[in-house]
């Protein structure tokens, strides 16, 4: 546990060093503020508009996801530094879940601060912070899932781009699949759509916490960090 | 302190150590010495918990390996052959990053930087960021790294390779100073250095380890002769005929840039009376010095002894 901090930290400090995370970082955040300005400016702008930010926020999560995971333990296998970590009294679990946790951390943060946006609104007029909490729990759940699959693409290689592009050709498998639903017949459609991230996420900006959806974010972060654990420990016996 | 017994690691189908089995006890201080590709590093990775062996088992410090990993981890200091750190990190930040992930407590942790800092002479350079450093300055932040935690076991994987003269003596100096303090077991392909640092090698080769014991006693075993070089301003026949006809002189070979290989009997140092022989004669003598004995011919020595075994 306390291994899992220490490298959750020194991870979360990285970022702040690393000119790419800065990139997304300021891309994040520009590109919701542009939103959000622009939604502002029309009139009567309430948290009907805002929900659109929060469903472009959600777009936004799922391409920053691979860039901010990408290094987290692509970099330290193509530095030979993972040898070193491996070897070191701290289990596998403690070291993907210690970079996880600082992806998550980066996440949360950035969440957080786009909380300004809410908060703007509402000195101009009224908000329905009911709506806007279920979105961001929905946001939050989003990214735990977008960051587990982003954790397992810097897993199964030492190279960082194939990292980000695996991750991100896996999300947007899971966000096609919605798009793909609507056009197959009824009985598979409802399957690909329960697997697709967009309708759970869309429940969420409607407004409901629905538990279902909540879960279904949850398991798939589970699954893929649970597989990068595997990744990584298997890779001992090559 | 470490037991090996019937170690074997396959990558795919190809053996990249076979049935090797050696134990150190605490406090030696022993070498691996093997040419690349012996198996050294698959050995001293299993060693030290980072992969499982195919078959076999070790243990470090009572501890197996694949069993009890973690804590026989916690009992190793390692410094890998490829030295890895994280370049944008400072010393002293990377040094107390590795401290936590030994759990060392505040306080034990500080104690150790400061003892880790000066032992590796890395005082000055203990704000540096590690980018900026040469190679043998990583090469003690590495070495720094593995001692950190006060390990019974360090394990050094080519501690000397790419680095300098000056600093290939350093190195050993500091493994000199830490003997006695933590059973150590390198790794190294230079036969002199596994003289001067080491009680006793272990001979790998081909994955196997086909010999050991304290490095004079393996030297004598396979030297059949003392052989010193001999150089003259003008060689020829003669030369090597007067110089055969001196006392303890085994046999006189010509090399080609005009030196001879001279072997003399065990134990005998003829160098006196050879430099005297080439000077009456009127040659001008250029250049006599021992031979030292190679890697090589140790290897040709043990695989002609077994082979004349069989
Ligand atoms: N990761 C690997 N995959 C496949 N073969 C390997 C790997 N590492 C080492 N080998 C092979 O195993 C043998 C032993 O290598 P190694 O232990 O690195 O030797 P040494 O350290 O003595 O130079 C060599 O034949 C090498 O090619
Ligand atoms: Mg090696």
């Amino acid at each position: 546990m306390r291994a899992t901090l220490t490298i959750a930290l020194k991870e979360f400090r990285g970022y702040f060093i690393a000119p790419m995370a800065y990139v997304v970082v300021l891309f994040f955040l520009g590109v919701s503020g542009l939103i959000f300005v622009l939604t502002m400016a029309m009139p009567q702008a309430a948290t009907n508009h805002y929900r659109g930010v929060m469903q472009s926020m959600v777009f936004i999560t799922l391409m920053m996801a691979p860039v901010l995971t990408m290094s987290l333990l692509a970099l330290e296998r193509g530095r030979g530094t993972l040898e070193l970590l491996m070897t070191r009294p701290v289990s596998d679990w403690s070291i993907v879940l210690g970079k996880y946790l600082a992806a998550v951390m980066i996440y949360t943060g950035l969440l957080i601060v786009t909380l300004l946006y809410p908060l703007l609104m509402s000195v101009g007029g009224e908000v329905e912070w009911g709506t806007i909490l279920s979105g961001y729990v929905g946001m939050f759940c989003a990214g735990l899932a977008f960051m587990g699959i982003g954790l397992f693409g810097s897993a199964i290689t030492a190279d960082q781009i194939a990292a980000a592009l695996s991750a991100f050709f896996i999300l947007l498998f899971f966000w096609i699949m919605g798009f793909v639903a609507q056009s197959v017949p009824s009985g598979l459609g409802d399957v690909l759509n329960h697997l697709s991230f967009i309708e759970g996420y869309l429940e969420f900006a409607k407004g409901v916490i629905d538990l279902k959806n909540v879960v279904y974010f949850l398991s798939l972060a589970g699954f893929f960090v649970f597989l990068a654990e595997r990744v990584v420990e298997s890779r001992r016996s090559v | 302190m470490i037991e090996a017994a019937g170690l074997t690691k396959f990558y795919g189908t190809h053996p990249a150590i076979q049935d090797v089995s050696f134990r150190v006890s605490e406090g030696e201080v022993v070498a691996f010495l093997g040419p690349n590709g012996a198996g050294k590093s698959t050995t001293m990775r299993i060693l030290t918990g980072y992969m499982p062996a195919t078959e076999g088992t070790a243990r470090i410090a009572g501890f197996d390996v694949t069993e009890e990993s973690l804590e026989a981890r916690r009992h190793v200091g390692y410094m890998p052959e490829h030295i890895a750190l994280y370049p944008e990190m400072r010393v002293t930040e990377y040094l107390l990053y590795c401290g936590k992930l030994e759990a060392l407590e505040t306080k034990k942790l500080f104690e150790r930087l400061e003892y880790v800092l000066e032992a590796c002479s890395l005082q000055e350079r203990a704000d540096s960021i590690i980018a900026t450093l040469s190679l043998g300055y990583r090469q003690r932040v590495g070495l720094a790294q593995a001692l950190l935690h006060d390990p019974a076991v360090l394990i050094l994987d080519e501690p000397t390779i790419g680095l300098d003269p000056i600093q290939i003596v350093e190195v050993r100096g500091l493994v000199k100073k830490l003997a006695g303090k933590h059973t150590i077991l390198l790794s190294t392909h230079i036969l002199p250095e596994a003289q001067q640092s080491c009680e006793r090698v272990l001979i790998m080769n081909h994955g196997r380890i086909i010999a050991e014991g304290a490095p004079d006693k393996l030297t004598t075993q396979v030297r059949q002769a003392e052989s010193y070089r001999v150089r003259v301003a003008r060689p020829s026949s003669e030369v090597a005929d007067r110089l055969r006809q001196v006392p303890d002189v085994l046999n006189v070979q010509s090399g080609p840039d005009g030196a001879y290989g001279v072997d003399t009997r065990i134990g005998s140092d003829p160098r006196a009376e050879l430099s005297r022989t080439v000077v009456q004669m009127g040659w001008s003598l250029l250049e006599i010095s021992p031979l030292e004995l190679t890697l090589e011919d140790v290897f040709q020595a043990l695989t002609m002894r077994k082979e004349s075994a069989a």
